[in-house]
């Protein structure tokens, strides 16, 4: 009874406390599992579902050169870091956000992006990974990427493409 | 008929306190070092498949730990090192004896940034005289069969029992 009077008199310590170590942890692990744009490639999927761990980690089994890891993140990340999303290496969006995007995507070859769904046929790539919509989804690589012109970027979008 | 006074706090009852004070402190360093140095290890260990679950039991660790310091540091630590003081108060400080049978009330105030004392009545003959006790020494003072109490600041310091 004493006990529980001490901790309820404290109470706002407590609550203060856990508040702080989420806050603390969450910083300390972003930074630890972060590393410079330089050093890795990032991937937005603007998709209802992904497994974007095991995605990752599939494409970290053999990686290029110079990058340390590979970032897997939909866009619902974007609502926390919206700088990341203008560095994007790589971007699978749907039909309806190419306008949009306008000048921060490039095609990886030719005039337009690279169709990686087709919701007629149900045929598409990453199926293991992604979930895709009811519409066409592309794959662009992003007009802000550190790795336009080493290659990487194009070299982990042929990657996906074939996996 | 032969009488002695009885002090609430003794020189060994200090030099407990103290004892006691001094383990809870060096234990709550222990372990919020051993939390610190675990988180670390966790956060040195965390990749893109794992990050999740460690960051999840960091901040477990580290909440928790830091429960356990708040509580200890609060309650046992500066409530230990509040009452080494009183106790120090009470043995240094000029006293007054009243005459009287001495009741321990059940009214118990927190005294705001101190200690939490219980309230004494002294039946003297010129009426009822108030007086506070630490609430650690006052089962020990209600158990005492006091004719008189030596008051320090208002506090009973000691009483005066039958041989």
């Amino acid at each position: 009874m004493r006990v529980l009077k001490n901790i309820l008199s404290q109470l706002h310590s407590f609550i203060l406390w856990a508040l702080a170590s989420i806050l603390l942890w969450a910083w300390v692990f972003g930074l630890a599992t972060d590393t410079s744009y330089g050093k890795k490639v990032m991937i937005f999927c603007h998709v209802p579902a992904i497994q974007d761990v095991e995605l990752t980690m599939d494409l970290e089994e053999d990686l290029p050169e110079g990058i340390k890891m590979v970032q897997v993140h939909p866009f619902d990340y974007v609502m926390f870091d919206t700088v990341s999303i203008t560095r994007a290496d790589i971007l699978i969006i749907p039909a309806i956000d190419v306008p949009e995007m306008g000048d921060e995507i490039v095609p990886l070859e030719g005039e337009t992006g690279i169709q990686v769904y087709d919701p007629d046929t149900g045929e598409g790539v990453l199926l293991d990974y992604i979930t895709y919509g009811d519409e066409a989804y592309y794959l662009y690589l992003g007009a802000g990427s550190a790795h336009l012109k080493d290659g990487i970027a194009a070299e982990i979008a042929r990657k996906l493409l074939d996996m | 008929m032969p009488r002695n006074i009885v002090e609430l706090y003794t020189e060994e009852d200090i030099a407990l306190l103290e004892r006691r004070v001094k383990r809870h402190r060096a234990a709550l360093i222990v372990l919020a070092a051993a939390a610190l140095i675990a988180c670390i290890v966790l956060a040195a260990l965390a990749n893109a498949r794992n990050a999740g679950k460690l960051e999840l039991a960091a901040v477990l660790v580290s909440t928790v730990a830091g429960w356990i310091c708040i509580y200890d540091g609060i309650f046992t630590v500066s409530a230990g090192k509040k009452e080494i003081g009183h106790a120090n108060m009470l043995r240094s400080e000029p006293r007054e004896r009243i005459d009287g049978p001495v009741t321990v009330t059940d009214e118990r105030l927190r005294i705001r940034g101190s200690i939490t004392v219980r309230r004494v009545e002294v039946a003297s003959e010129t009426g009822v005289k108030k007086a506070l006790v630490h609430e650690n020494r006052a089962k020990r003072l209600a158990e005492l069969p006091a004719s008189a109490v030596y008051m320090a600041h208002g506090y009973a310091a000691a009483v005066e029992v039958a041989e």
